[in-house]
């Protein structure tokens, strides 16, 4: 539990898409983002999803796991299917059953967008499989770097995102840890009366409060007495390093979107 | 947010606020308490109005944007385990945006009192709070709706909204009981070292 707190739902692996840089992953999905609505045709999506299967495959992960990504979204995909199918009134009829009406229209639409969602969830949980969050942070940071002339708090951003990450897992075990100290001392958590229970929830969370407090405290002086002064002139423990793969990505995505534009309808 | 000065202090207490509010998305699903009617709890609402109020608006709006991020960028922090960019998609994303207005009006509202805020102001503020995230939430969702899922004719504003109605007695009463144990979490807060240090 704790474990997978630290990295996500990230996959370690050595594969062609997890040593990517995070920059190019992340733009690349930016860009993906908008190339999915450019397609409108059985030629464009069938284009775009051999892209995504590629690139699922070349990541090499068990398939499993992106399937379980779709999972949270699953109803949602099938809401949107079944809206269309019975809701369009375009097309010819196809089947007729007291009230329920299909149409040909609306089956290709249901279809066509779920197939988009699909598309989507496959391409940003294969960025969140084959990168940590720290990463993805890094990458955040330089992306947006040139946006610190407009007063953008960049580093400070992907600052305090890090030491969120880094504290998770510390507050998730002192969570635990006054759990079992106030049930040690009789607290009863899981039963008795509503009043009796958010009585018991206090004596969690003013404890938990006040040691992230102390926690945030002790952290800064050690930030300070080390020198911290903000992002001017800092260096990296993590460096970022562009290879002839990440221009080989970009490229290829850029192929495909000439390509969907040339195809679209 | 014209001011982009941070003193340290300020980005450690948003980084940990930002990793509280993951403990409180979640507190439910490793330690089987507050399981009412079958229905784990999130206490998200509660930890975003609290941050709007200790932390004040600026900083505590900050740690839910914080919060939101880590989120998106793949750590399971949002309710149910949930992360990754694919929450974007989810037509409940509207909620985690919604906390960072949600802190930014509370921490507004607790900040007007002069002196030790009230119970009932703490209340206002998380029934506030409360409103803010069901507003938002909702109609990001219809919109979520309406133009991602390209939804047809038939699909109305009012439907939306009736499938909210399910959980709002809950969360009013909750919003209450929060309001009730804020001041207390103030009031342990501000007699601690670390936090009056920081008032000073």
């Amino acid at each position: 539990m704790i474990n997978s707190m630290i990295i996500g739902k990230y996959v370690p692996g050595r594969s062609l898409i997890h040593r990517l840089d995070p920059r190019t992953k992340l733009l690349m999905m930016f860009f993906y983002v908008f190339i999915v609505f450019l397609a409108n045709n059985v030629w464009t999506y069938t284009l775009l999803t051999l892209f995504t299967l590629s690139l699922l495959l070349l990541s090499k992960i068990p398939f499993s796991f992106i399937v379980k990504g779709f999972k949270p979204i699953l109803w949602v995909i099938v809401f949107t299917l079944l809206l269309h199918v019975l809701m369009t009134k375009e097309g010819n009829m196809l089947f007729q059953f007291g009230w329920i009406e299909i149409y040909d229209k609306g089956v290709q639409q249901g279809f066509f967008i779920s197939l988009r969602f699909l598309l989507l969830i496959a391409i940003t949980t294969l960025l969140t499989l084959t990168t940590t969050p720290i990463e993805v942070t890094d990458g955040m940071e330089k992306l947006l770097a040139p946006f610190k002339r407009w007063n953008m708090p960049v580093h400070e951003l992907a600052l305090m995102m890090s030491i969120s990450l880094r504290f998770i897992p510390t507050l998730m075990e002192e969570t635990e840890k006054i759990i079992k100290a106030q049930a040690a001392r009789g607290v009863d958590f899981s039963s008795g009366p509503f009043s009796e229970r958010m009585k018991a929830m206090t004596s969690l969370l003013i404890p938990l409060f006040i040691s992230a407090f102390k926690r945030a405290e002790e952290l800064a002086i050690a930030m300070e007495v080390r020198g911290y002064r903000g992002g001017e002139g800092r260096t990296k423990w993590r460096q970022l390093t562009w290879s002839y793969l990440d221009t080989l990505f970009m490229l290829s995505l850029i192929s495909l979107s000439i390509l969907l534009w040339l195809l679209r309808s | 947010m014209t001011k982009t000065k941070f003193r340290t202090i300020d980005l450690t207490f948003i980084g940990m606020f930002a990793a509280l509010m993951a403990i409180g998305a979640n507190i439910t699903s490793w330690v089987p308490f507050l399981v009412i009617g079958g229905v784990p709890i999130t206490l998200q609402t509660f930890f975003c109005v609290l941050a709007g109020a200790l932390l004040g608006r600026r900083i505590g709006a900050l740690a839910m944007t914080v919060y939101m991020l880590i989120g998106l960028f793949g750590a399971p922090v949002f309710a149910r385990l949930d992360g990754g960019f694919s929450s974007v998609m989810m037509p409940t994303f509207g909620f985690i945006l919604s906390f960072i207005i949600a802190a930014y009006v509370t921490g507004f509202i607790i900040e007007k009192s002069n002196d030790t805020p009230s119970v009932a102001r703490f209340i206002v503020a998380t029934l506030v709070g409360m409103a803010i995230n069901y507003v938002i939430g909702t109609n990001w969702m219809y919109v979520a709706y309406r133009f991602w899922a390209e939804a047809p004719e038939g699909f109305s504003y009012a439907m939306v909204w009736s499938w909210m109605l399910v959980p709002l007695p809950k969360d009013i009463i909750l919003s209450i009981i929060a309001g009730v144990i804020s001041p207390r979490i103030y009031a342990a807060l501000q007699k601690s070292s670390s936090y009056s240090q920081r008032t000073a």
